[in-house]
């Protein structure tokens, strides 16, 4: 749901005196992520390989205007539309700055050492289209309320970004450490499994925590959580497929398969495990904070967020740790092989996401139209009896738009889709205020009634 | 007799619930996995002498010039360990692991005595490579109990340059 995204007439709530106490977590939680990544990077100049230790070091910079990006860009939407658009150039400007940065930072001190930013760019760019390829799916799954693209990019970047970030640190002093102390085999594997599956969900699970502390108005359900970690997932593994492409290009480029190494890389990443690997992991941190969104106790939220954690950080584990215990063949079987293990290893998970998102989708529609009835009885005229029906099926409201395309061209489309956007919107605020789990004033509700009104006076009938 | 409607999140929160005991299992599994590989007390205090890790003529089967912890992609290497300090009642072996974690070279296992005149330990190019990988190998020295390594007796790291 978003008030925030309505700001003619003013956003519902645009200057609240009295800000939740989940704003002073999201800001200690980022104090430490700042924090640990300042500490981190000057530690791993000094004592570690001096490679990741520079990339760390000078993505700094490239980190902090990704975060004041962020931050510029998200709340320039609850302004008004005089000072909106300064907010958002001045975000834009800031995004780019950090987004060019940090890939100059990756393409100069990691990819170059072994085989090029040519060969870099090549393997971004391949990676580029399965990546939004997976973001429009992902974000098409919330059937009744798709969240707003800025904020499932802003999750895309964090994850591919900040979280990286992150863990360079922390995987790579785990990884020296136990290199120096363990027995080489499962057991060393195992330890490394650990340090991926806890490191890396904790640093992309951070971005999913940011977004539900900070954008409770469009963070409504499990499927809006689905969604977001999903798209921090999709971010993460964007980064990480170009990183293990690229080197392992420069590693079998001498024997002349580079290519054939990197291409296999990215099948195996953007391809047949798009939707597996770390999309899957962090969308079930999602579906946790989505679940302890609407639940009515302290412990039980606790319990589901803890709960998102370990099952993302288990199934991470659980592919790290025991892959090698499904050996690939050298022969034409090995690429049935390669299927069948992701397939086996991941598929578990991947089913019992999708329990939850088909799970909480119904869920979800239900609540839905049972407000809409509740709001036609009211008699307000912003959703009127007639409209129910149509608003609680995403293909009647598809037929509407296409009725609406018919008569008066794309505008009349957009104008029937923002009409029913808002209702829903309306309908989700509803279902939150009923459930007792909103801290907006009714002035929001207020507020989303009259878009609403205001938006059937523009529209012609449908 | 009424009854409050049920709160379906509640069923999206168990169903939460039993995947998390799924997870925390698989968890334990990995844990009982890293305590079986990795058990503790298995400290001996024994320490294998790993000599050094040299270039390596595979034709004659002997080392050349000083001891070295990087070499080329086209150069092969091996390491030389002197098995005379260990005690003679352990099962030891010594094995070469690439950056990708893949065993590239091994000798024994078997008594040190017995692998006292197999003091060389060579890496093995990859089968249908023609230059070893690149990045960091490890070699180490390891004592084994019921066929499983259990302590690390000695290691050395050595760096393949890509270039």
């Amino acid at each position: 749901m978003s008030t925030s995204s309505y700001t003619t007439p003013p956003a519902a709530n645009p200057h609240p005196r009295l800000r939740p106490g989940r704003y002073g977590i999201a800001v200690a939680i980022a104090a430490v992520v700042v924090i640990t990544l300042i500490a981190s990077s000057l530690l791993n100049y000094v004592y570690l390989d001096t490679i990741p230790g520079r990339t760390s070091l000078y993505g700094l910079l490239a980190v902090a205007l990704i975060a004041l990006g962020t931050y510029i860009g998200v709340r320039a939407f609850t302004r008004d539309r005089a000072s909106r658009r300064k907010h958002l150039i001045r975000a834009g400007v800031l995004l780019g700055l950090g987004t060019l940065l940090w890939l100059l930072v990756i393409d100069i001190f990691v990819f170059t050492q072994s085989a090029g930013p040519v060969v870099a760019a090549i393997c971004a760019l391949a990676c580029l289209p399965t990546t939004a390829f997976g973001l429009f799916v992902v974000r098409r799954m919330d059937r009744n309320e798709k969240e707003p693209w800025r904020l499932v990019l802003v999750a895309a970047a964090w994850g591919a970004i900040v979280a990286t970030s992150l863990v360079i640190w922390g995987e790579t002093l785990w990884e020296q450490t136990a290199q120096r102390t363990l027995v080489p085999g499962p057991g060393l594997d195992a330890s490394t499994a650990f340090s991926a599956g806890l490191l890396e969900e904790l640093a992309k699970g951070l971005a999913v925590v940011l977004l539900f502390l900070v954008m409770r108005n469009d963070f409504d359900d499990v499927v809006d959580g689905i969604v977001y970690g999903a798209a921090v997932g999709l971010g993460f593994n964007f980064l990480e497929s170009v990183a293990y492409m690229t080197n392992l290009y420069g590693i079998f480029a001498p024997e002349g398969i580079g290519w054939y190494a990197a291409g296999l890389q990215w099948y195996g990443r953007q391809g047949l495990g798009l939707f597996f690997g770390h999309t899957t992991y962090t969308a079930f941190i999602g579906a946790g904070l989505g679940i302890a969104r609407q639940l009515p106790h302290k412990r039980q939220k606790a319990f589901a967020i803890v709960s998102g954690f370990v099952i993302a950080i288990a199934a991470h584990f659980s592919w790290d740790a025991w892959v090698q215990f499904f050996p690939i063949d050298n022969t034409l079987f090995g690429l049935v092989e390669i299927h069948l293990r992701t397939l086996i290893m991941t598929g578990p998970f991947t089913a019992a996401l999708i329990a939850l998102l088909i799970f909480g989708i119904r869920y979800e529609a239900i609540g839905l139209v049972d407000q809409f009835r509740k709001e036609a009885a009211t008699g307000s005229g912003a959703i009127l009896p007639e409209d129910v029906p149509v608003l609680a099926s995403p293909w009647r409201r598809l037929k509407q738009r296409l009725r609406a395309f018919q008569r008066g061209g794309l505008r009349a489309y957009f104008e029937v889709a923002r009409l029913q956007s808002a209702q829903l919107d309306l309908a989700m605020e509803r279902w939150h205020r009923e459930r007792q789990e909103i801290d907006m004033p009714l002035e929001a509700e207020d507020a989303l009634r009259q878009r609403v009104i205001q938006l059937r006076h523009w529209v012609p009938a449908a | 007799m009424s009854s409050a409607p049920y709160d379906q999140v509640q069923t999206l929160y168990r169903t939460l619930l039993v995947f998390a005991t799924v997870a925390v299992l698989i968890l334990a599994v990995g844990l009982v996995e890293f305590v079986h590989f990795e058990p503790p007390g298995q400290t001996t205090g024994a320490k294998a002498r790993i000599v050094g890790v040299f270039a390596y003529d595979p034709a004659k089967g002997t080392t050349l010039g000083t001891d070295r912890s990087a070499f080329a992609r086209t150069e092969e290497f091996a390491a030389v360990v002197d098995w005379s300090g260990l005690p003679a009642n352990l099962t030891v072996d010594a094995r070469w692991y690439d950056a990708f974690g893949s065993m590239v070279g091994r000798i024994g296992p078997s008594t040190p005595a017995q692998l006292g005149n197999f003091s060389i330990v060579p890496v093995k190019v990859p089968q249908g490579l023609r230059h070893n990988l690149p990045g960091h190998y490890t070699f180490v020295v390891e004592r084994l109990q019921g066929g499983v390594p259990v302590e690390v007796l000695g290691r050395r790291f050595v760096l393949v340059e890509s270039s």
